[in-house]
């Protein structure tokens, strides 16, 4: 039961707890170049998802046979090796898509979050919880590009998806498609996502403090009844 | 003329960090002073220049002749680990003073997207060698310009009275937007 | 010692491991992609040629170009891919050309990095049909909104004048390579 629970954590801890593009901001370059449409934003998550949960598999499994001198070029050889295999069968099948996410397939080799939970997860711990982790902070990516893309494509295009959502008399703020769009949709994500945590962290501290009041409130009014 | 162009396409046009996002995680990271900036500016420069060359005879003399281009991706990123790990021994052994400013920021260069990309557009926009160079050249001097003036701008920041939760990446992120925009003014030079 | 020997073997496992599998899918993938290309192209021959049914690449110099038949295999024409400098990056075209190269039978804008919403606009059909019926002598040109435009000229759209200028210089230009290939016979 309790072994349970901590394989639905590494799981869920992905999703919010330590969110690739919110929380760690990492792989921000895909983040902010291929949310423009939703489309778009989940093929690239999930490319990332695949190649993520596949080399964390794999680096799971060879963990103690790679000496730990040259385990990042090991590990970049094991990535760059998916990658290619994602980059290929997208080229042969989704023609469209793959000339669409451009060079940015090819750049998920350098997408820190892989290398990142390879070095900081899938080194340390066995093949099952490396891929539950993988998955986990794939969902993650997954939810801040599909977030991110939602509020660019709707207010840049009208549409979400290729359905166009607001009326023509909306005129399209087209600077959200833009390259400055993305940085700015993405700081205020991110502004707001902190705010929130900061503010979460706070009512946690208030409620501590507020556990602990009587204690403090009888002594210090016992401090003044001293001076009196 | 074409040279010319494929510059300034490079450097202000088509910038690596504020159209193409590439090598975001240093322009975050590394521009909250201006001298590291800067040292970061240089140092990436000059791996993207010897990327740009040793990536375009790696792809024209190995790999399109052996019918290998399905190795780019492996071998591109190897390369430019090598190429790091060499350029950092280099500079250990000719130069101290350089060492220390530009040291540290070597092996960040690495898992910089924007040196794979380079190499990544020099294959697919089959450049010949002296516009892979000017390419490289011009990505450099347009990733050190975006770097510097962010970081320009992030010490005047510090003084500005920013929402708690918007400190950091967040302002950075948006401060970025508007220098984008500000950028989108050099379309058309081309 | 040993230890060069272990990390030496396991990077050489690694990479052949990696560089069998890729060689395997790459070899699966290779005709796939190359499939997908020429039908892209394809199809853009058609698209400016509705009435084309078979084509021929004509080997000519620093230009693509294919000449057109419809079903009777009569040649109809010819589809011209060219490419120059937009606003912001590269763009290339597909024109349509009556046999004589005198006219366009129609134009279709294949890859562009204009700017969205604005120069795209080069990409949607109230730009692109202008090019319908357009006469190329003595060479296409360009008019600002609310002018009537002649038998050679289409309107530029407001907002995107250098995206559209930069179609008709385009299409000019390889026009001109066109008539030095057709003056030498080479057509």
């Amino acid at each position: 039961m309790k072994k349970q629970v901590t394989l639905w954590q590494d799981y869920f801890k992905g999703i919010w707890e330590i969110n690739p593009a919110f929380k760690q901001i990492l792989g921000t370059c895909p983040t902010l170049a291929v949310t423009a449409t939703v489309e778009n934003g989940i093929a690239m998550a999930l490319a990332t998802t695949f190649v993520l949960t596949f080399s964390s598999f794999i680096i799971s499994l060879m963990r103690k046979l790679i000496p730990s001198q040259v385990r990042i070029a090991s590990y970049i050889v094991v990535i760059a090796t998916f990658v290619t295999i994602v980059d290929l069968v997208m080229k042969a099948q989704f023609p469209e898509l793959s000339k669409s996410l451009g060079p940015f397939i090819p750049l998920i080799v350098v997408n820190c979050i892989i290398l990142g939970r390879a070095e900081a997860f899938a080194s340390k711990n066995g093949p099952l919880r490396s891929v539950l982790d993988a998955l986990g902070n794939g969902t993650g990516f997954l939810i801040a590009l599909v977030a991110l893309s939602a509020i660019r494509e709707l207010f840049g295009s009208r549409s979400v998806l290729g359905l166009q959502i607001l009326p023509d008399t909306f005129e399209p703020m087209i600077v959200m498609i833009l390259p400055a769009g993305a940085f700015i949709t993405y700081g205020l994500l991110l502004g707001f996502s902190n705010t929130l945590a900061e503010r979460k962290k706070r009512i946690a501290q208030e409620e501590l403090v507020r556990k602990y009041k009587p204690v403090q409130k009888a002594g210090s009014e016992e401090i003044i009844s001293q001076e009196a | 003329m074409e040279l010319f162009i494929i510059f300034i396409s490079a450097a202000v046009v088509n910038n690596f960090v504020l159209a193409y996002f590439l090598g975001i995680c240093p322009f975050i990271g590394v521009s909250n002073k201006l001298s590291s900036a800067s040292s970061m500016g240089m140092a990436t420069t000059f791996v993207m220049v010897l990327t740009a060359i040793v990536s375009y005879l790696l792809y024209n003399f190995i790999l399109v002749p052996f019918g290998l281009e399905f190795l780019q991706i492996p071998s591109f990123i190897l390369v430019i680990a090598s190429l790091v790990q060499f350029v950092e021994m280099v500079i250990k052994k000719i130069s101290q003073p350089l060492y220390r400013a530009l040291g540290i920021f070597l092996p960040l260069i690495t898992t910089n997207c924007a040196i794979l990309g380079l190499a990544l557009f020099i294959s697919m926009r089959d450049y010949n060698f002296i516009e892979s160079v000017i390419f490289g050249v011009g990505a450099g001097a347009g990733f050190t310009l975006a770097l510097v003036i962010m970081a320009g701008i992030r010490e005047e920041l510090e003084l500005a009275d920013v929402p708690k939760g918007f400190r950091g990446a967040p302002i950075t992120l948006i401060t970025a937007g508007i220098l984008a925009l500000a950028f989108m003014g050099f379309a058309g030079m081309i | 010692m040993k230890t060069a020997i272990h990390m030496i073997a396991t990077l050489l496992i690694i990479g052949a491991i990696s560089g069998g599998l890729l060689s395997g899918i790459s070899n699966w993938a290779d005709p796939l992609i190359a499939m997908n290309k020429q039908k892209a192209t394809e199809e853009a021959i058609f698209l400016v040629q509705p009435e084309g049914k078979s084509y021929e690449h004509l080997n000519a110099p620093g230009v693509e170009i294919y000449k057109v038949f419809d079903g009777s295999n009569k040649p109809i024409g010819y589809s011209l891919a060219y490419e120059g400098n937009g606003f912001q990056g590269k763009i290339r075209v597909m024109v349509g050309l009556s046999s004589d190269l005198n006219k366009i039978v129609s134009m279709e804008v294949l890859e562009q990095v204009e700017t969205p919403g604005l120069g795209t606009k080069v990409t949607e059909s109230h730009y692109k049909d202008q090019f319908k019926n357009l006469v190329t002598v003595p060479s296409l040109n360009w008019v600002k909104e609310g002018t009537a435009p002649k038998e050679n000229e289409v309107i530029a759209i407001t907002g995107a004048t250098i995206s559209s200028k930069a179609v008709v210089a385009i299409i000019n230009d390889g026009m001109t390579k066109l008539r030095k290939l057709q003056q030498g016979g080479k057509l």
